[in-house]
């Protein structure tokens, strides 16, 4: 019955687009009205400030500042024209180079709509010049896009790891690795479309080996800021959130070296920066009374009782959270989805014997799925609002092949945990 | 009233902007505290504890600016398909509903204030910071986002009863995806023009 009541409220509430943070909020009052005898909201305070000067937490912000910076410092049309020399041979042309590129800025970004954007800027105007099938190129932009979440750095990590209690350093080492590889399924997922339809991998690209080489030093900046954030980490030099100061500092040398950095950009930077992180904070704030009251009322055994009541099997379980996301995604954007739902489902899954970090992964892949499926896919109106002409119908069609992509990464990702798991195996030693 | 809006709205726009510089000067101290922690093998000491009255006292003075901008997340799928009407319903029950929400947590942090200043509580830590401090500011945040609100609520609200849809949906309707993106895609424009002019 509590279960129904909490449940019923939310998607209520959210239904009727109330703000995602007064929604978590109001949910937590109620329940605490409801189940509780003592009065939980006392506490308000002390979690407000706790939750909101939480030193982990402190990294969104940066990573938010380093990627509007990023954007600003014009690092990405070198990296695209770099990678275009080393990848375009491949039939698909400059498809596989927005992949590639959209992987690399992933490596140094830690959001999807920014990669999608970034990248999607740079290339839109490749579409004509060279012939390529709209859709697909469009849906490569899309879908790589995603990428900018699952190669680390990563804000969604951040935040799974704050709800969770899961260290980043391991959630980020367990992204690599899958990052990696459904970069490569998306390359491959276009070669086969261009292998099929040979007409929409475009006109060819025609480059030599001395190009390639003039083109390396176009790839340091996006090198540098990787080992500086990421390197940092694993070097045993910074925490995530020293690092990602480290990459706010070599992102202003950046800008400053390609004389981009101005006061009023700093202030442009600031302002977004400032939008952004208000909007995560009161979302955490909301998702931090809310874990309270939930944990204070015993609905969390509840759920996990009422699973056993069940008697679903630990892979029953996990298919049926999977179908949950997917369908989820579907209509919900993606950090509210992540943030109001992963604290009841990692505890059942961990309790099951899952692996948080494990978990944490695949919970990024299907908020990647979610980003790419109709009819609320962030990253299909990123595109579509870059390239400005056609229909947003033609961006989802483009997407579609990189969505069954995806759920071949999740099937890989429940059949072969070590695909996330092996790498902070390896470097802790455990 | 349009004139008080428009004070507000540039007082929360600058809150918002000292709450960023907070950040940014945090975000610097810890990227050197690392550099001179290896280099020079001492530190500035605190930049962690800092950060996070950075994030506590900037991201509440950013709150108001953000609904001011309606950032505020909202899930807006079934929103699309309602009436005029209802949804200017629905946009004032949003506000109403921050109001329910952050007025129990305002007056529990100014609570938490109180505490510190009565017993002049001081961090664990070598920088021993008086709490009084960032939380000062913290809930001066939270009391102008309520105050933003309230103000939002009464424009908005008395736009509802003159049958002014466009005003309810320009100050509190949620932001579509696609405006939100045209914004930020404005942004990444503007940065290649710039390039196109200075080669």
């Amino acid at each position: 019955m509590m279960i129904l009541v909490a449940f019923t409220v939310l998607m209520g509430l959210l239904a009727l687009a109330i703000p995602v943070a007064a929604a978590m909020g109001i949910l937590a009052l109620v329940l605490a009205y409801l189940y509780s005898p003592l009065p939980l909201i006392l506490a308000a305070g002390e979690i407000t400030w706790s939750a909101s000067t939480s030193f982990i937490l402190s990294a969104v912000p940066f990573f938010v500042l380093l990627g509007e910076i990023l954007l600003r410092s014009g690092i990405a049309e070198r990296m695209y024209a770099a990678l275009t020399h080393w990848v375009s041979w491949l039939p698909g042309g400059l498809m596989h180079s927005n992949i590639a590129a959209c992987a690399m800025f992933a490596a140094t970004s830690g959001s999807s709509v920014a990669t999608a954007a970034t990248i999607g800027t740079v290339a839109v105007e490749q579409i004509e010049k060279n012939k390529y099938h709209e859709p697909l190129f469009l849906g490569s932009l899309a879908s790589g896009g995603t990428l900018g979440i699952l190669i680390p750095p990563s804000i969604n990590l951040i935040v799974y790891g704050v709800l969770t209690e899961t260290s980043i350093p391991q959630l980020y080492l367990a992204g690599f690795i899958p990052g990696l590889l459904l970069a490569a399924l998306f390359s491959l997922t276009i070669l086969f479309a261009c292998m099929l339809r040979p007409a929409w991998g475009g006109v060819p690209f025609k480059t030599n080996w001395a190009a390639r080489w003039r083109s390396l030093p176009d790839l340091v900046p996006p090198i540098v800021i990787f080992l500086l954030v990421v390197g940092s980490i694993y070097a045993g030099l910074a925490t995530p959130t020293e690092a990602a100061g480290m990459g706010v500092i070599g992102g202003l040398v950046i800008a400053g070296m390609k004389k981009r950095l101005s006061f009023a950009m700093l202030r442009d930077c600031l302002e977004g920066t400032m939008k952004t992180s208000a909007m995560i904070v009161a979302i955490v704030v909301g998702a931090y009374f809310l874990n309270f009251v939930i944990t204070n009322i015993g609905l969390t055994q509840k759920v996990n009782s009422t699973i056993t009541e069940l008697g679903l099997s630990p892979q029953m379980t996990l298919l049926a959270i999977i179908i949950f996301y997917l369908v989820l995604g579907c209509f919900m954007e993606t950090l509210s989805m992540m943030v109001a739902t992963v604290p009841i489902t990692a505890t059942i899954m961990v309790n099951m014997g899952y692996d948080s970090v494990w978990y944490g992964i695949l919970i990024v892949v299907l908020i990647e799925t979610a980003m790419i499926t109709p009819p609320v896919g962030i990253n299909l109106y990123v595109i579509q609002g870059l390239r400005k002409r056609g229909h947003l119908h033609e961006v989802m069609a483009g997407a579609t092949p990189f969505v069954v992509t995806l759920l071949m990464m999740i099937g890989l990702l429940v059949l072969f945990p070590g695909l996330a798991l092996w790498l902070p195996r390896i470097m802790s030693g455990r | 009233m349009e004139a008080v809006l428009a004070m507000v709205y540039r007082a929360s726009r600058f809150g918002a902007l000292f709450g960023g510089v907070l950040i940014f000067l945090s975000a610097l101290l810890l990227g050197v505290d690392v550099v001179i922690r290896k280099t020079l093998n001492t530190t500035i000491g605190g930049a962690d504890e800092l950060a996070g009255y950075a994030l506590a006292t900037g991201s509440a003075l950013a709150f108001g600016f953000a609904l001011f901008e309606r950032t505020h997340v909202r899930i807006d799928t079934l929103y699309g398909l309602f009436s005029v009407r209802l949804k200017m319903v629905l946009d004032l029950l949003g506000v109403i509903a921050i109001l329910v929400f952050f007025y129990p947590v305002t007056r529990h942090a100014y609570a938490v204030l109180e505490q510190s200043a009565v017993s002049r509580t001081r961090s664990l830590s070598q920088l021993g910071t008086p709490l009084v401090v960032p939380q000062a500011i913290w809930v001066a945040g939270l009391g102008a986002f309520l105050l933003i609100a309230l103000l939002l609520l009464a424009r908005a609200g008395l736009a509802f009863f003159a049958g002014d849809s466009n005003t309810v949906f320009r100050l509190i309707g949620p932001r579509g995806a696609l405006e939100e993106l045209e914004q930020e895609i404005g942004n990444v424009q503007k940065v290649s023009e710039e390039k196109e002019v200075r080669p």
